[in-house]
């Protein structure tokens, strides 16, 4: 490292705007591991408001009810959206992000659910709906579902019978509970489940609405006690802190694969592109309640947050430290410059289409359709921006001798004899 | 290496010069893309003639054949328009194309028209498309025919943009070949192009590991030889094999010194094709079920050996990838 330093410090003279002292990478790799408990704190304080919200609604029904709870799983997002430039690079992230954030699921699994939705030919349980029925097998076994609690939904119905699109738990399974399906297809309008799913006696409305209340409750303290586990990992002395903080280098390696990971495979390709080649309302993120563009946007605010090691938090206060922008800017002003200005140049486009689809003109799903020129160009837009970015993390990576982590620890991998054991 | 790779980007200096960008295009990019265009017009004049399965297979056999040359190539025009994933939607795990399928082959024959059909969803279109059409589990709801040709006639035009978007003195194998020229703005230095196209061989690895042997394996307790990959024209492994060699192809010509990586490429093409199980119906069979996992793991030490040795000659290593998210 010593010669890159040396040289970072050569450019730096050389340059015309000198950059700040150089950042020290243990304490940048501090800063990262600060706003990532800050991060999750915000997340931990936004669940717990909105499982406040979702006991006011079980314990008295109604359209206001209702609506707060919505709103507050809408401002829980913020915070986790942002989050999620932490999950790639960090394993212990990764590791534990499908039992919150899983996508895209088959929503037949836990409740009722329109005609239109059809069958399917990979996912036996596709139509299973949990809340009409407290008895069940999955794959052979019977399962006693006559009380609904974190356990039988963390445990045995989340990605049950080994298939990803069974997403029992997490922020999806409450927004479903919240907003039913979307079946406006690439119209306007997202999910309409009226109050009335969660009156109880005479008045409620498709069933169960006992069990339903239950299974929302359910969700959302399992939701809580999954970003408990998320902080502590990041508090002091926690594992995750430790794992990027005591090995400084591998702390810079995991926030560049981080932020590149989501730009472009995540963000750009899975969440974005596919969904806009396949014109398929169903690929939006966040689809029951027409929050994809908020969640495309703080996604694109979070990787920037990495990078400029700031944070603006939900109560209002910024918590920033040293950054990994001057680090890169000691070893190359250039390649941090272009950074940054792409950086920009992503959360402008995604802040774009957030402003599109707030004006209520133009919904993420309607960009979707096919032949939406415009739709496609706000889309694309920031697609591309996203993409670009990504070279430019590639030349961070470079420019600081780092290598992107590769975490692919599969068995077979990491030894060769385990497939035959 | 890393700390001298850093000093010569730092500098400015080129990356060192073992690697063959120039062979990598002339050699392999160029001539994958320009054979998929002759397979693909080929079967489109063959579908202009006759909508007869039987007739159309060889065709679309060729041409299938002739994309698993460039499909590990997601950079530049593949990359624009969804056009790679519009010539093969795989893995469809929501079934999309089968039925937004359904719903063309009913509907308004309008959506054939090529602009009209260019903008459908990819998981209609394409090979994995077309498959459906030519290998069908149950007779179509309507004839087929039309939406045959609307599909092959999409593919050679396809095939064509790829061609056009790569060639010529606009085409993006001069922002490879020019790399770290003034005014080449997306490859701002000779290691920047070798890093791209060290990064599809990786990737294209592991999704040979990860997808088309991963998908069907699934685990040992529920293995899923349903999801294997075009299994009705029975190519899940002769797609595996073509890729494997299309790969080895591409890793020797960007570094002819890389012995040991061509070597754990040749102990995965042979076990592949010593596998006599065309679509991974195995992975189900306590007997047949290890080779499979065997083979997995012979690709995913090509890998590990790619990304041991080849970095110190290349200069460079993996960047990002497409396949980095879920």
């Amino acid at each position: 490292m010593k010669s890159i330093r040396l040289l970072g410090a050569l450019f730096a003279c050389s340059s015309l705007t000198a950059p700040a002292l150089a950042a020290e990478p243990a304490a940048v790799v501090k800063t990262y591991a600060d706003l990532a408990e800050a991060v999750y704190s915000d997340s931990l304080s936004t669940a717990r408001s909105l499982r406040e919200a979702v006991g006011a609604l079980t314990a008295s029904p109604s359209a206001e009810t209702l609506a707060a709870a919505r709103a507050a799983w809408l401002a829980a997002r913020v915070p986790y959206q942002q989050s999620e430039a932490w999950r790639f690079g960090n394993p212990i992230v990764d590791d534990w992000e499908g039992k919150v954030n899983a996508w895209p699921l088959d929503e037949g699994l836990i409740d009722y659910v329109d005609a239109s939705y059809g069958e399917s030919e990979e996912n036996p349980l596709y139509t299973l709906n949990v809340i009409a029925h407290p008895e069940f097998s999955i794959a052979g076994t019977e399962i006693d579902a006559a009380e609904i609690t974190p356990a039988l939904i963390g445990e045995t119905l989340h990605e049950a019978d080994g298939i990803e699109a069974n997403v029992a738990s997490g922020y999806h399974a409450v927004e479903f509970l919240l907003w039913g399906q979307d079946l406006n297809g690439v119209e306007a309008g997202s999910g309409d489940r009226p109050w009335t799913d969660y009156a109880q006696g005479e008045a409620c409305t498709n069933g169960n609405c006992d069990r339903r209340a239950a299974y929302l409750t359910a969700a959302t303290d399992l939701l809580i006690s999954d970003l408990e586990y998320i902080v502590a990992q990041w508090a002091e002395d926690g594992e995750a802190r430790k794992a990027v903080t005591e090995d400084p280098q591998a702390g810079l390696t995991a926030m560049l694969t981080g932020m590149g990971s989501l730009s472009y495979g995540e963000q750009a390709g899975e969440r974005m592109k596919l969904g806009l080649m396949l014109h398929d309302p169903e690929e939006e993120h966040d689809c029951f309640s027409d929050n994809t563009h908020n969640s495309h946007y703080y996604d694109g605010l979070g990787i920037r947050n990495v990078y400029l090691g700031s944070y603006a938090r939900v109560d209002g206060s910024v918590l920033s430290g040293p950054s990994l922008s001057e680090l890169v800017a000691a070893a190359d002003p250039a390649v941090d410059a272009q950074l940054k200005a792409e950086l920009d140049a992503s959360v402008e486009k995604l802040a774009a289409l957030k402003a599109r689809a707030d004006s209520g003109e133009m919904a993420y799903d309607q960009m979707l359709a096919p032949g939406n020129a415009e739709g496609e160009a706000l889309i694309m837009g920031a697609v591309d921006a996203l993409v670009t970015q990504t070279a430019s993390i590639e030349r961070a990576m470079n420019v600081l001798g780092l290598t992107k982590v590769e975490f692919e620890g599969s068995d077979s991998l990491d030894n060769p004899n385990a497939v035959f054991q | 290496m890393r700390h001298i790779l850093a000093f010569l980007l730092l500098a400015g200096l080129p990356a060192p010069a073992f690697a063959d960008v120039g062979a990598a295009v002339d050699r392999r990019i160029l001539p994958a893309y320009e054979g998929f265009a002759t397979a693909a017009e080929a079967l489109a004049a063959e579908a202009g003639t006759t909508c007869d399965p039987e007739a159309l297979r060889p065709p679309f056999n060729a041409a299938w054949d002739a994309w698993m040359q460039a499909s590990h190539l997601h950079l530049g025009p593949s990359e624009e328009k969804g056009r790679a994933l519009a010539i093969l939607f795989w893995p469809d795990p929501k079934g999309l194309g089968g039925r937004a399928q359904r719903a063309l082959l009913t509907g308004d024959p309008a959506a054939l028209e090529p602009e009209a059909f260019a903008g459908q969803s990819v998981a209609a279109r394409g090979l994995a498309g077309l498959e459906r059409l030519l290998y069908p589990s149950s007779p179509p709801e309507a004839d087929a025919c039309p939406l045959i040709r609307a599909t092959t006639q999409d593919l050679a035009r396809l095939a064509q943009e790829l061609v056009a978007g790569w060639e010529g003195p606009e085409g993006f194998a001069q922002n490879l070949l020019t790399a770290g020229e003034p005014g080449n703005t997306r490859y701002l230095a000779p290691g920047e192009a070798v890093q791209a196209l060290f990064t599809q061989l990786v990737a294209g690895i592991e999704f040979q590991a990860d997808q088309r042997l991963g998908r069907p394996l699934g685990t040992k307790d529920r293995p899923r030889p349903e999801r294997a990959e075009a299994r009705a024209s029975e190519r899940s492994l002769r797609n595996l094999t073509l890729a494997l060699k299309a790969l080895r192809e591409m890793a020797v010509t960007l570094d002819g010194t890389a012995a040991r990586t061509a070597s754990a490429f040749d102990r995965a093409i042979e076990a592949a094709e010593a596998l006599e199980d065309p679509t991974f119906a195995g992975v189900a069979s306590a007997e047949e079920r290890p080779k499979i996992e065997e083979l997995q793991r012979l690709i995913r030490q090509i890998r590990r050996t790619a990304l041991d040795e080849m970095p110190p000659t290349l200069g460079v290593t993996a960047g990002f990838n497409s396949q980095d998210g879920d």
